[in-house]
């Protein structure tokens, strides 16, 4: 333990930023995997244990389009749409046989369908590690706010998960698509009564959740290496943090990811060999005080 | 209540009998690992079954009991010379303290909620098994090997009489837990599982009965870690990994969560289809997901419900001739009572 | 030569005369048991994060072992591997290696497995008495702990405490010379990290007394994101960090590191760095990494290690890592000890490879030795030497001469309580 470290930090300035920002990056990339983990399960009561392998296809996808064009936009486009067609596929090929059947089944077809993707990856790009490499625009060295080290990436990271959030958000409160989700979350069978054709919603909602992962998976790219089996540690987070902010709220999403984010930063000062475990501690406390998590709906 | 008692006495006895006569017919080594390998992960997919199966808990952290029991015995039989029956006890009264301060925590919160907090319990002991190496070894593991001295004539450090040894305690193992579902505390639990609330209107103590259950389960885990430490002769973080407890859902759900012996059939069955894939293919993670896919997708249930319910449905088709209805859940919830009834 | 060899080269020669090219001569030439071929069992990880630690280790193992047998095998018997996958769990190690052992008829064991499987391999060879050969496990106790020692299991591997010495005067006279006294570590957090940091760092103080550690910081191994860590770094403002981050943990950690500018206010001690698969992946390399050697074909700077890198690259594409080098010389190992107990039996063979001294292209002064009072290599190539982005990366090896590596490593063990 290393409290010292904590509080000389928690009185600088300069230091107070540099933890927040990077507290902040790892929170928002957190953030767009575990809101569509949160979305369809609020959605089609599924707990998606596939969608880290999402964000790993979008990682690799992003590669190799940065490879091929050289253009880091493409890369990210590429990224998300690759992911989000492929969640069509797999959505209609296997998802919509087991909603709401056995919670144990859908577990065991999503876990052989991690082991598939992880093996296909592997097949595709081979079992080594790889790189993707900073894109130019963003070589550039880093910025100081407020005696803080912000890197200009993390800046335009924070600022593209920032409003992805905000978009996220307003869509579900204003538009239709967003009405019928929460509808739907609500209560299924209404909506299926008042003739909305949920397959196609349920498609539809999936879709995103797969698109914003490989999105995930895109931005992170220059920065985490990448390997089969990536998807693995970042699932296990954003199930922390989706359980943390609770099972289908989006506010919770981003609240958790924050906070999970600021967790591993602070933490790593002041409990360098219990940051994970802090992690778990914080979920378990949620739990226990309030199991339907922060922003939960009781009957969830 | 007795003669069923008996039947399952007659057929642990017989089971045993045919497992000691195995290694007489063969001379192959690799069937003596593979059924002591089996005695353990069996023991404990059975366990988490009476928490899934008869408790309607799905425990994600089950592991925790599992490693519990391997390290435990391990550090016991490293550190004082006990004898192995003594430190086996000792290790179950250890994961039964454990279970019982863990399940008072988790066993309040419903379904996917008392998932994710064993999980996190879980995560929480291998975080400690890794940090506290001067006991654990760290993530090193239990070095050095696990003293295997003799008692009453039976010496485990012998391979043959390891498995004679696990096959007993399987079938012992086995026949407790079948005398626990098939007690009135087993219907009550079941009771509880199906309506708590109308369990507690007969007056159950739901918080009880699911506490009693999470320690049962975690005690009988923690027996599966003890033979998978004797044949490993070590205990590593992994056992108490969340991989550990999701291989064992997996068993549970390959074979069946109905059937008392559906957990056995999967672990049967994950044990011989992981042997052999990893075997023959470079690849296995894409044939095993693609077997386990179509397992899932094609019986929608494990491999012995499966069986059962198809047995059931037609006998009850050539008794009355009547056609029941082809809904999974339906049939699976009725067959529930009967089939452990008798 | 020992007579049966000469035997099934004599036999060998007249059946190529009659038939194709000797090379790829390993099929039933003779008829009866001396035919019969040697079954090695090989479990390592071939899936997963490390599957990279598997693949590179068969490939070099199977490279050898085509130039072994095509030269007779092990006293006249080929060598055949049974590669198994063990995904890196140890109780999956554990039963691999029995399997292999009880029912694929395998009469020696080449555990190329990571540090805890290898820790679970070494209980089977203990359990079946059979002729084990650690090679991908640098841990240091797995050979030095005399309580873990067995007559029939060896290493042929790096040790971590060879490399922390090393690495610890190599650094040492850079803080001395520029008087570098405020350092930090960032290495994972698990035995191998813990323990090579604290012996890097007890010999960077023995040697440059001045040297203090300000700031430690332990991300997870396997960890995706290392942000927290480096801006704790950052915080605590030391002049050089150290790392013992490995593969594609110590890339990551670099591309996250290099948009924060680290590298420009501290120098980097890496002893991983210089592996090719971590030099070819990492895309903006900054220059003057110091990094201890993993493979490297320029060092030792002989033309036979040149070609042996070549040969690989040419085979399988890449270059070869730190695990194939082990894995590729523990094949000669077995051969040179066949040879000298003129048997491919285990018992004699293990005889045979205690203080046994070869040739090898990987040998600091060109053999390698297999030390026969705890079983594990002494001799292969150690340096350390500053990294620049493009062929041949680490253009300047230094070095320690072995005999000062061997006293200090001596006065480890009396410290340890090993000896």
């Amino acid at each position: 333990m290393d409290l010292n470290a904590l509080t000389e930090c928690l009185s600088s300035t300069s230091c107070m930023v540099t933890q927040a920002t990077s507290g902040f990056i790892i929170g928002m990339l957190l953030f767009l995997v575990a809101v569509g983990l949160t979305l369809i399960f609020g959605v089609m009561k599924i707990v998606n244990f596939t969608h880290g392998a999402f964000y790993m296809i979008g990682a690799y996808l992003a590669m190799t389009v940065f490879q091929m064009t050289g253009s880091y936009t493409l890369a990210l486009l590429g990224a998300a749409v690759g992911a989000c067609l492929f969640g069509v596929v797999v959505e209609r090929c296997f998802m919509q046989r087991i909603y709401g059947g056995n919670v144990l089944m859908q577990l065991l077809v999503c876990y052989a369908l991690v082991l598939i993707l992880d093996d296909l990856v592997r097949i595709v790009w081979g079992p080594e590690f790889k790189s993707m490499g900073m894109p130019d625009a963003f070589r550039v060295p880093p910025l100081f706010i407020m005696g803080g080290v912000v890197p200009p990436f993390y800046l335009f990271l924070i600022a593209a998960a920032l409003s992805i959030a905000v978009v996220l958000g307003l869509a579900i409160a204003r538009t239709r698509f967003g009405k019928t989700i929460r509808a739907a979350a609500h209560n299924p069978a209404m909506v299926s009564v008042l003739g909305i054709n949920t397959g196609l919603l349920f498609t539809g909602v999936f879709a995103l959740g797969c698109l914003l992962a490989g999105l995930a998976g895109g931005l992170a790219a220059p920065v985490r290496s990448l390997t089969p089996g990536m998807g693995f540690s970042i699932l296990i987070e954003s199930f922390i943090v989706t359980v943390i902010g609770g099972m289908g709220s989006i506010l919770g999403a981003l609240v958790g990811a924050l906070l999970i984010g600021l967790i591993r930063t602070f933490g790593a000062l002041g409990f360098p060999l219990f940051t994970e475990a802090l992690m778990y501690l914080a979920m378990a406390i949620v739990l226990i005080v309030k199991p339907s998590g922060l922003f939960g709906r009781e009957a969830a | 209540m007795k003669r069923p008692a008996l039947r399952d006495g007659l057929i642990g006895l017989a089971a045993f009998l045919i497992l000691a006569a195995l290694p007489l017919l063969t001379t192959s080594s690799a069937l003596v690992d593979f059924v002591i390998r089996c005695a353990a992960l069996g023991l404990f997919a059975t366990s988490l079954n009476l928490l899934v199966g008869y408790g309607g808990m799905v425990s994600f952290g089950h592991g925790l009991f599992f490693g519990m029991g391997a390290y435990s015995f391990g550090i016991i039989m490293q550190r004082t010379g006990m004898p192995i029956p003594l430190a086996i006890l000792l290790t179950l009264g250890v994961a039964a303290i454990v279970a019982l301060a863990v399940g008072a925590i988790c066993v309040r919160l419903k379904e996917i909620y008392f998932a994710f907090v064993t999980l996190a319990f879980q995560m929480l002991v291998h975080s400690m098994i890794i940090a506290w190496v001067p006991v654990t070894g760290g993530d090193q593991g239990l070095r050095g090997g696990i003293p295997r001295p003799s008692f009453l004539g039976i010496n485990l450090a012998d391979q043959k009489q390891l498995y004679l040894f696990s096959a007993a305690l399987l079938v012992l193992g086995l026949m407790a837990m079948r005398h626990i579902v098939s007690s009135p505390f087993g219907y009550t639990l079941r009771l509880v599982r199906d309506n708590p609330a109308r369990a507690g209107f007969l007056g159950i103590d739901v918080y009880r009965t699911r506490l009693t259950a999470f320690v049962l389960a975690g005690v009988f885990a923690s027996l599966g870690g003890v033979l998978m430490s004797l044949f490993v002769s070590g205990a590593y973080p992994e056992f108490a990994f969340w991989t550990m407890s999701g291989e064992a859902v997996f068993i549970v759900m390959l074979g069946g969560t109905v059937a008392f012996l559906g957990p056995m059939v999967g672990t049967v069955l994950l044990l011989l289809l992981n042997d052999f894939v990893t075997r023959v293919a470079e690849h296995h993670g894409l044939v095993l997901g693609t077997v386990i896919l179509l397992f899932a997708l094609g019986l929608r249930k494990g491999l012995l419900d499966f069986v059962m319910d198809w047995r059931a449905a037609r006998r009850t088709r050539a008794q009355a001739g009547a056609d029941r209805p082809p809904g999974p859940n339906t049939i699976a919830g009725t067959d529930k009572m009967e089939r452990v009834a008798t | 030569m020992s007579k049966p060899s000469l035997i099934a080269l004599n036999r060998r020669g007249f059946l190529a005369a009659g038939a194709a090219a000797a090379g790829t001569v390993s099929m039933p030439w003779v008829a009866g048991a001396q035919a019969k071929v040697v079954k090695v069992g090989f479990p390592t990880i071939l899936s997963g994060r490390v599957a990279q630690l598997g693949t590179s280790s068969r490939n070099a193992a199977q490279m050898e072992v085509e130039k072994v047998n095509a030269a007779g095998g092990l006293a006249g018997r080929p060598i055949e591997l049974v590669i198994r996958d063990t995904k890196g769990q140890p109780q999956e190690a554990a039963r691999v290696a029995r399997e292999l052992v009880n029912s694929d008829g395998c009469e020696m064991l080449i555990d190329a497995e990571a540090s805890t499987g290898a820790f679970a391999v070494h209980e089977v060879a203990r359990d079946l008495g059979i002729l084990c050969i650690h090679t991908n496990s640098e841990t240091s106790s797995l050979t030095a702990d005399p309580k873990l020692r067995l007559p029939n299991a060896f290493r042929c591997a790096r040790q971590g405490i060879h490399d922390s010495v090393v690495g610890g005067s190599y650094a040492a006279e850079i803080a001395n010379a520029k008087n570098l006294t405020r350092w930090a570590t960032c290495s994972p957090d698990y035995a191998y990290g813990r323990d090579t940091t604290g012996e890097f760092v007890m010999y960077l103080k023995r040697f440059a007394p001045k040297v203090e550690v300000i700031s430690e910081a332990w991300p997870k191994i396997f960890q995706p994101d290392y942000t927290e860590s480096i801006t704790k770094l950052l915080q605590a403002k030391p002049q050089a960090l150290y790392s013992c981050l490995w593969g594609g943990d110590l890339t990551s950690f670099i591309d996250q590191a290099a948009i924060y500018a680290l590298f420009t206010q501290m120098q980097f001690y890496a002893v991983n760095m210089a592996d090719y698969t971590a030099l070819t992946v990492v895309k903006n390399l900054p220059a003057g990494i110091h990094s201890g050697n993993r493979y490297i074909k320029t060092f030792p700077a002989t033309p036979q290690n040149a070609a042996w890198g070549d040969a690989y690259r040419a085979k399988y594409g890449e270059y070869p890592t730190n695990w194939a080098w082990q894995n590729g010389l523990v094949i000669n190992f077995l051969a040179e000890a066949a040879k000298k107990a003129n048997s491919a039996d285990g018992k004699k063979m293990a005889d045979a490879l205690r203080g046994l001294t070869i040739a090898s292209p990987l040998g600091a002064d060109g053999t390698v030795t297999m030390r026969a009072e705890d079983q594990t290599i002494i001799g292969y190539a150690v340096g350390w030497g500053t990294t620049i982005p493009k062929e041949p990366y680490v253009p300047e090896m230094k070095s320690v001469p072995w005999q000062r590596i061997l006293e200090l490593e001596a006065e480890w063990k009396k410290d340890k309580g090993f000896t």
